[in-house]
């Protein structure tokens, strides 16, 4: 008999079937009598001053009930305290192509997007800055008044003694990586419905209720007190079914504020959803990155120093920026054992959509040059790349140079897995031509041990409610979407309780009846959340326990609760004792029936004067712990131990969690020569999640990482020209299909954390980063190019194959080499204004009115 | 735009509806009759999350006029379980973890199932090829394999349905 | 995004099609499967005032075997059913090869075979929302007088993404075409305008009836090669179809056409010069690449690079003509 009931079993999310009857609904899917649609107006231009809007002509369109400009609703906001440089509408500048500028609130989306084209705006347009690098050197016209040189914020680390390391190296690999934009590209476009009451008072504004697609219900209900100027207890922020997230709504994002401003002016309740294009607008997903990286090792691999250069084109707004730019540097440290590290990191403001937090959070970008170097090393020295992994492995517990405690640590043990596996000693090098393999490795916390807004608040908190018929009410601010974290939640608390996990049922992510729970980033749920849930059963579970005591008149230590039922430790253990059996199966008749439950209780009244007991159905347990106590609740809260929150430098606060996930992952891919193709045949992926509560949804999460660590790695890229998204859509976009999907071999290793939830980690992040770096390794072990340029297109794979052969080069824009790239690669076609800034194409649509639309061309 | 009466036959009822001739079938499904299973997840009919069937053919309802669709018979995700009981690939998607964060789900559950009544015995590529027709952020579609195996399976042992909530 | 306002028109005959197309002249877009027509409207890149919808047009609806005279598609069969055709599938091979890589199974379901020969021309500058176009002053094609691709030009680079014309192209189709003075055909390779605004020969009252495939390009084997990036739903980004007519290993006849790297597909004016006589060899069909590269002229008017894609042409008419040969 297995140590646990309900965890560690593969167990179908508890919301499923919402999901597949379409019953479950999301934000979208929402509507209240009376309620508009907003739309909203974005700026045409990258970098300009807002000389004047005018607003009369849409106001007066039949239909139309209010029009918001940033006049309205001025306060800044931003989810760091160190960035409130947003406004929920442009105030006096708009900073990039798609900046929100002016919402209208109508009866129907038809006329809403009529109503736009007839605000008039008038812009003075700036200089516009679009190459991080060339903006870090501008003086004048800054995004932001107060970031010098464009730059949002750069950190210089040194830990130990960067030179000395590589002074003692024998190889020192020095190269530069760039990887392309991507973003997250979630299936549901952000969605926001913002409501006020009338005061029943007064019959002003007054409560607001936002129902929206967010992974921080919390922080969007603080930034709202923030721009609405209300106390928060006057607003509550629902969060619905979620239709994936992957970092794309871990932040406020502009339509939930101006939702909410919107609905304040109008009066009404207004409903808010994204177009496509708008998501690709609103963004926040990965910068496209810089990382110039040196690596210094000894003959034998070890590596003696690091040094790394990021630099992140961020984008018109801070974001997540700061946490970014310095996970990239921390998370150098806690997957190997590296004695020396420097870093300089530069968050840089362009004109463009902000980018933001997505899954693997910084790491990403820096992993895929990381591994691809240790790749390159271990072809220069002539070793096997496996071996130069593991020579470079931690000795936990331990605390790496750059402050990172670990303590579980599976890497070994997925190295191992994914050698054995694939056949990696077997088959490498003996594949036919131009097919390779490759691996690499990576890692992510489980949830940051400092919180957004240094306090030292508990990151978690569950509160647990019993009912009189055995009914377990979970209360949890976590916010599912769809990583399972509700499952996660009614599993962990159904383990604690011994009870079926059907009695538990998880009201989650609502700011009125849940208490605070950071949300769903950074990985930090299960470990979290599920921590705080633990507790809070550990709390419930001593009532129950001391009144079972009682009737079974034994010592609390020997109450057992399992299976559904409570009984005496050394009576009927496990077994399948009739008695019990018998009771549980009268008690569990008239489960459902409403005149069952009152009825129950009566008769479990009455049964509590045959005297003691040897054991009791899980009901009959709760309504004796009631009698006994009370009300039956309980609570439970988390944060992250002092000795896990990391180092005292600047910036020391990120990237230090409690616990890391490990991934090693092996790729086998085969390259077409002649078009550059790549095909992934299989990808092997064995993921350290410290315990698999559920190893569906970890297989899941594992499976998912690596296969949209496959979408960067091969295809996906958002592609610019002047600050202008050429692909603001799924159609080019282009989100693998099932066509190009590989076969994923997900083993799940258990390293057994000893703080988190019966010793389990994150999931769904860690995986991602390998999977880029294990593709280029592989592409090189089966052509050997070196790919430092993602993503790994036909058109740049072949422009390395021709480059390699010496033949003729297929020309990229502007000279970019995907095997030594310099620059960002833009795409091709003119200028879509000359120079840079004011001097715009004539045919600007500021110097002439907006193209009148007419019948088709037939 | 003045709106026209029509009649549409969606999930085996008949509706008379007052709808503009440009209205997306899509929307009159979702705000009209409030099916709002059938999802709208890109506006370049790229994506599936919208697919319905008409007369048994899966297609994506934001890319046709509701007008055009009369005397058809529409069925949306809605339309699946009867009896107020899960379908067998409906279940087998939950336990196997085909759906994550569900958005996508119910596209794509019109669409295989379209599948597995043309052809009950399908292979990996047929599989694969008709889930092509949607995408999924969440899974990879690799765990969708194993769960319309497992549908299959089910279905075969004439399990055709499972109560919501039983165990 | 909504759909612009517009009156709905659902004709039960092609006369009454033709009557309203007459009767709004210039105020009216055609739609059929509505694959194409529908996301462009929602972008605003047309505000018609009437659409007509032929879907309820049955008589242009299917696949007829015309004994001894090759075949006739109706303009509304869905390329699902010419996919699924077992005399497609075995007459015109390339035909059924191009079909099978429209788009995705279920946008097959809903697109025509007329609407993908008429489909409109593509770029990454036009295939855009209003508010996208307007930021960038907007094109020639649409509401503008600037081409981004080849600026300073007065020419539009559009580039024609059809699969299924470069194959009908090989088989010699001909369409039917009906207007106010009644029916038309003409070969297929009269039907395309090199010009992205133009695009086709087709009168502002006229509408594509049927597709004919002639008896004599029956049983010809075919290929075709389709650029895309993901394995599904994207339109080509280049696109080879090459159809021979073989006898004991020698080619009689042959034709290769190009699509999705030009404003009209193309048939390769003297492929067959090549290849009539011989038995196809890998230096003769790097030959029909260099070929097919020359006449190939993309333009930024996707993601890839337009030398890329004149690569691939080349490479895929290679293997197109390898794949229709063995």
């Amino acid at each position: 008999m297995s140590e646990f009931s309900v965890i560690g079993k593969p167990i179908a999310m508890i919301d499923a079937a919402g999901k597949t009857t379409g019953a479950g609904k999301y934000t979208d899917d929402f509507k209240l009598p009376g309620m508009l649609i907003g739309k909203i107006l974005h700026s045409p231009y990258p970098h300009a001053l807002i000389k004047s809007i005018d607003t009369s002509r849409a106001k007066a369109l039949e239909g139309v009930v209010a029009v918001v400009t940033g006049e309205d609703a001025p306060n800044t906001y931003g989810i760091l305290p160190v960035g409130h440089d947003e406004t929920a509408l442009a105030v006096g500048k708009v900073r990039y192509v798609g900046d929100h500028v002016a919402c209208v609130a109508a009866v129907s989306e038809e006329i809403a997007e009529r109503a736009l084209e007839l605000i008039d705006v008038e812009y003075e347009p700036l200089p516009a800055y679009f190459d991080p690098e060339l903006s870090m050197k501008t003086e004048g016209h800054l995004i932001h008044e107060n970031r010098p040189n464009n730059i949002e914020k750069d950190y210089h680390h040194v830990f130990g003694d960067p030179e000395k390391g590589f002074a003692e190296a024998d190889y020192i690999a020095e190269a530069r990586y760039i990887a392309q934009e991507v973003t997250h590209a979630a299936m549901e476009p952000h969605s926001t419905l913002a409501n006020f009451e009338l005061d029943p008072y007064t019959g002003t504004l007054g409560r607001l209720t936002v129902i929206s697609s967010t992974q921080v219900p919390y922080y969007l209900q603080h930034k709202l007190s923030l721009v609405l100027e209300m106390p928060m207890s006057q607003i509550r922020v629902i969060k619905p079914l979620v239709g994936g997230g992957f970092g794309g709504k871990s932040e406020i994002i502009p339509l939930e504020i101006i939702a909410a401003v919107t609905a304040r002016a109008a009066r009404a309740p207004v409903k808010i959803t994204y177009t496509r294009e708008e998501v690709f607008w609103a963004h926040r997903g990965r910068p496209r990155t810089i990382i110039d990286l040196k690596t210094g090792v000894k003959k034998d691999g070890r590596v003696t120093s690091v040094a790394c250069k990021v630099i992140q084109d961020g984008g018109a707004y801070c974001s997540y920026g700061v946490v970014t730019i310095l996970y990239s540097g921390a998370l150098i440290g806690a997957l190997y054992d590296i004695p020396h590290i420097r870093y300089d990191g530069y968050r840089v403001l362009t004109n463009k959509p902000a980018c933001g937090a997505m899954r693997g959070h910084g790491t990403v970008n820096v992993r895929f040059a990381f591994e691809s170097q240790m790749d390159e090393i271990a072809a220069k020295l002539n070793l096997n790349p496996a071996s130069v992994r593991r020579i470079n492995l931690l000795k936990p517990p331990t605390i790496t140079v750059n402050g990172l405690r670990v303590l579980s640590y599976g890497l070994p043990e997925c190295i191992d897995q994914v050698i054995t596996r694939s056949g990696w000693d077997e088959r490498r090098g003996k594949l036919p031509k131009g097919r390779g393999l490759g691996m690499a490795c990576s890692h992510y916390v489980s949830g940051a041990a400092n919180s957004i807004i240094r306090s030292d608040m508990p990151h978690s908190t569950v509160n647990i409610k019993i009912d009189r018929d055995g009914g377990v009410v979970v209360y949890t601010g976590a916010s599912e979407i769809g990583q399972g974290s509700d499952t996660m939640t009614a599993q962990v608390v159904a383990e604690v309780l011994g009870c079926d996990l059907s009695r538990v049922r998880v009201i989650a992510a609502d700011t009125d009846l849940t208490p605070i729970d950071l949300g769903s980033y950074s990985s930090r749920v299960t470990f979290m959340a599920g921590n705080a849930a633990l507790r809070a059963a550990q709390d419930v579970k001593k009532n129950i326990v001391s009144a079972a005591a009682k009737r079974m008149d034994c010592a609390p230590e020997d109450v057992i609760m399992r299976g559904d039922r409570v009984y005496k430790s050394g009576t009927t253990g496990g077994g399948r004792d009739p008695g019990a059996a018998e009771i549980l199966e009268k008690v569990d008749a008239p489960r459902g029936r409403v005149d069952g439950q009152i009825l129950r209780g009566s008769v479990l009244q009455t049964r509590k004067d045959q005297g003691p007991k040897e054991h009791m159905s899980f009901e009959e347990a709760v309504v004796s712990a009631i009698d006994f106590h009370g009300a039956l609740t309980g609570t439970g809260s988390y944060a992250p131990p002092v000795e896990a929150r990391g180092g005292r430098h600047k910036g020391g606060g990120v990237g230090p969690s409690p616990a890391y996930s490990y991934s090693a992952q092996v790729a086998e891919v085969s390259v077409d020569e002649e078009t550059g193709q790549i095909s992934v045949h299989k990808i092997w992926a064995a993921h350290d999640c410290g315990r698999a509560l559920n190893p569906v949804a970890v297989e899941g999460q594992v499976i998912g990482s690596v296969w949209m660590g496959l979408g960067q790695a091969l295809q996906e890229e958002m592609v610019w020209k002047d600050g202008l998204l050429m692909n603001p859509g799924m159609l080019e976009y282009r989100s693998p299909s099932s066509e190009e999907s590989p076969e994923i071999d997900c083993v799940i290793v258990e390293s057994i954390d000893p703080e988190g939830p019966f010793g389990a980690k994150e999931a769904g992040e860690g995986s991602l980063a390998a999977t880029i770096p294990a593709i280029s390794n592989a592409i090189y072990d089966a052509v050997g190019i070196r790919l430092r340029e993602s993503p790994f297109t036909p058109e740049r794979v072949l422009s390395a194959l021709r480059a390699k052969k010496g033949l003729k080069r297929i020309e990229m824009t502007e000279h970019v080499d995907p095997t030594a790239p310099t620059t960002f690669r833009e795409h091709g076609g003119s200028l879509w204004f000359k120079g840079k800034g004011p001097m715009r194409h004539p045919l600007d649509p500021a110097r002439q009115p907006a193209g009148t639309t007419t019948g088709g061309e037939r | 735009m003045k709106k026209e009466l029509i009649s549409l036959r969606v999930n085996r009822r008949t509706h008379e509806l007052a709808v503009e001739p440009s209205k997306l079938l899509l929307d009159v499904l979702r705000q009209d009759l409030d099916l709002t299973g059938s999802k709208r997840g890109c506006d370049d009919s790229s994506c599936g999350a919208c697919t319905v069937q008409l007369n048994g053919v899966p297609m994506l309802s934001c890319t046709m006029l509701a007008a055009s669709c009369e005397g058809q018979e529409i069925t949306t995700v809605e339309g699946l379980a009867d009896h107020g009981g899960l379908a067998a690939l409906q279940k087998a998607y939950g336990d196997f973890g085909g759906a994550q964060c569900g958005y996508c789900t119910p596209g794509f559950m019109m669409t295989v199932k379209a599948l597995l009544a043309s052809n009950p015995d399908p292979t990996d590529e047929e599989i694969r090829e008709a889930l092509s027709s949607n995408l999924c952020r969440c899974t990879g579609y690799l765990q969708m394999f194993q769960a319309i195996r497992a549908a299959l399976a089910a279905e075969q042992k004439g399990m055709k349905h499972e109560l919501v909530g039983a165990k | 995004m909504s759909l612009p306002t517009f009156q709905l028109l659902r004709p039960r005959t092609l006369e009454e099609a033709v009557a309203f197309m007459a009767k709004h002249e210039g105020e009216l877009k055609v739609v059929a499967g509505g694959t194409d027509l529908l996301p462009s409207m929602k972008q605003k890149l047309f505000t018609p005032g009437f659409v007509l919808d032929l879907r309820g047009i049955s008589e242009l609806r299917g696949i007829r075997d015309v004994a001894g005279n090759g075949a006739e598609i109706g303009a509304l069969t869905t390329l699902a059913e010419v996919e699924h055709s077992p005399m497609i599938r075995r007459d015109y091979a390339v035909l059924h090869d191009a079909v099978r890589t429209v788009a995705s199974p279920v946008l097959r379901n809903m697109g025509t075979l007329g609407g993908n020969v008429c489909l409109d021309t593509r770029c990454l500058w036009y295939n855009q929302s209003l508010a996208w176009r307007k930021s960038c002053g907007f094109c020639l094609k649409k509401d503008g007088n600037l081409c981004h691709v080849a600026p300073g030009g007065k020419f539009c680079w559009a580039a024609f993404s059809g699969d299924t014309a470069p194959a009908l192209l090989c088989l010699g189709a001909e369409l039917e075409i009906a207007g106010s003075s009644g029916l038309r055909r003409i070969p297929l390779s009269e039907f395309y305008v090199n010009d992205g605004i133009v695009r086709l020969h087709l009168g502002k009252n006229e509408i594509v009836t049927r597709i004919h495939l002639p008896a004599s390009s029956a049983g010809w084997r075919g290929s075709y090669q389709k650029l895309r990036i993901r394995g599904s739903i994207d339109y080509p980004l280049a696109g080879v179809a090459v159809a021979m007519k073989m006898n004991s290993g020698r080619v009689e006849d042959a034709r290769v056409a190009i699509t999705a790297v030009n404003p009209a597909p193309h048939l390769l004016n003297d492929a067959d010069a090549h290849l009539i006589g011989l038995a196809p060899t890998e230096e003769i069909a790097e030959r029909i690449g260099e070929l097919a590269a020359r006449t190939a002229k993309p333009l930024t008017t996707s993601v890839l690079t337009p030398e890329y894609r004149r690569e691939m042409v080349k490479v895929y008419a290679r293997r197109a003509v390898m794949a229709a040969a063995n």
